[in-house]
């Protein structure tokens, strides 16, 4: 079988989909266009193909793939069954990777310390990232995962989230988008992602070179150069 | 703490990156209208109208779980 095609910049992120995880699914998109890379999502790919073969696809294909382990717990939900597609999604993507190791690097998050050696005594040795259950965690440990020569600081990451935040009601009232977790909406937060990297970025640039310059996602020939940066 | 991975791969250009999410011009247009818009709600309000779609709670916070569905 031909080995698939790893692009270089993707990220797969194995989450919980539940509305209490909104604002750190949110955090993730968002800071990880802001570190230049590429979520993907199993749920972000359309269509029928089982799910099981649509998080395979993108475990082949990803290059890092992030899996956050902090909300496996018991289902609300009769019957109260525990959340295993998370801890299943991190097997599969670590026997994978020991086929292809300079392929893929896999990460584990957690919301806290010590609680994956206990809950998955087998990864002792793998160090998870702890975000603490917030969206300044989130963005604090991506800038220690992933060092990018122009990653912007996080307070940066934070107006580039607080002014999504503020725009999802009204996105999600005018296209009539079930959930934040669809397909749709899912390319429609990549699509206004990489709008507010480049309002934050364009900002910082103003604010370095203390030149008055509209933001235009269509791009100036000012805004060219800038781009280049992003 | 685990070793940071350094990005040296070059960074896609924003358009291109835009291009291949294939959105329709017309919804690209209608969304960053709204990324544009002013607030005109007052904090009190905006935060009334996400906690119905977002929990504002952080996890561990709100002890009743809504039910989920992974």
């Amino acid at each position: 079988m031909p080995r698939p095609l790893v692009d270089p910049n993707s990220v797969f992120l194995n989450i919980p989909y539940d509305e209490e995880f909104d604002k750190l699914y949110l955090a993730y998109v968002v800071g990880l266009y802001q570190l230049g890379l590429v979520p993907f999502l199993a749920s972000g790919i359309p269509g029928g193909e089982r799910r099981l073969d649509r998080v395979l696809t993108l475990i082949r294909n990803c290059r890092y793939l992030i899996h956050d382990l902090s909300r496996v717990e018991l289902n609300v939900a009769s019957p109260s069954t525990p959340r295993f597609n998370m801890p299943l999604e991190l097997g599969m993507t670590i026997a994978w990777a020991k086929l292809y190791p300079k392929r893929h690097t896999w990460f584990v998050w957690e919301s806290e310390k010590y609680r994956m050696q206990h809950s998955i005594s087998d990864l002792n040795g793998a160090d998870p990232y702890i975000h603490e259950g917030t969206v300044t965690g989130i963005f604090s440990e991506l800038q220690s995962a992933f060092v990018f020569r122009d990653a912007p600081p996080v307070g940066e990451m934070m107006k580039a989230y607080d002014l999504i935040e503020r725009k999802i009601g009204r996105i999600l009232a005018t296209t009539g988008t079930p959930s934040i977790y669809s397909a749709t909406f899912f390319k429609e937060l990549c699509f206004i992602s990489l709008d507010a990297v480049g309002i934050s970025r364009f900002k910082r640039l103003q604010e370095n070179q203390g030149v008055n310059l509209q933001w235009n996602l269509k791009g100036s020939k000012r805004l060219r150069i800038a781009d280049a940066d992003f | 703490m685990p070793r940071p991975i350094h990005i040296t791969t070059p960074i896609e250009p924003l358009e291109s990156r835009i291009k291949r999410l294939r959105i329709p011009k017309a919804r690209q247009k209608e969304w960053l209208a709204i990324m544009r818009e002013p607030d005109s709600d007052s904090p009190a309000t905006q935060e009334i109208k996400l906690i119905s779609r977002i929990s504002a709670f952080r996890p561990g916070e709100n002890l009743q779980r809504a039910a989920t569905t992974r």
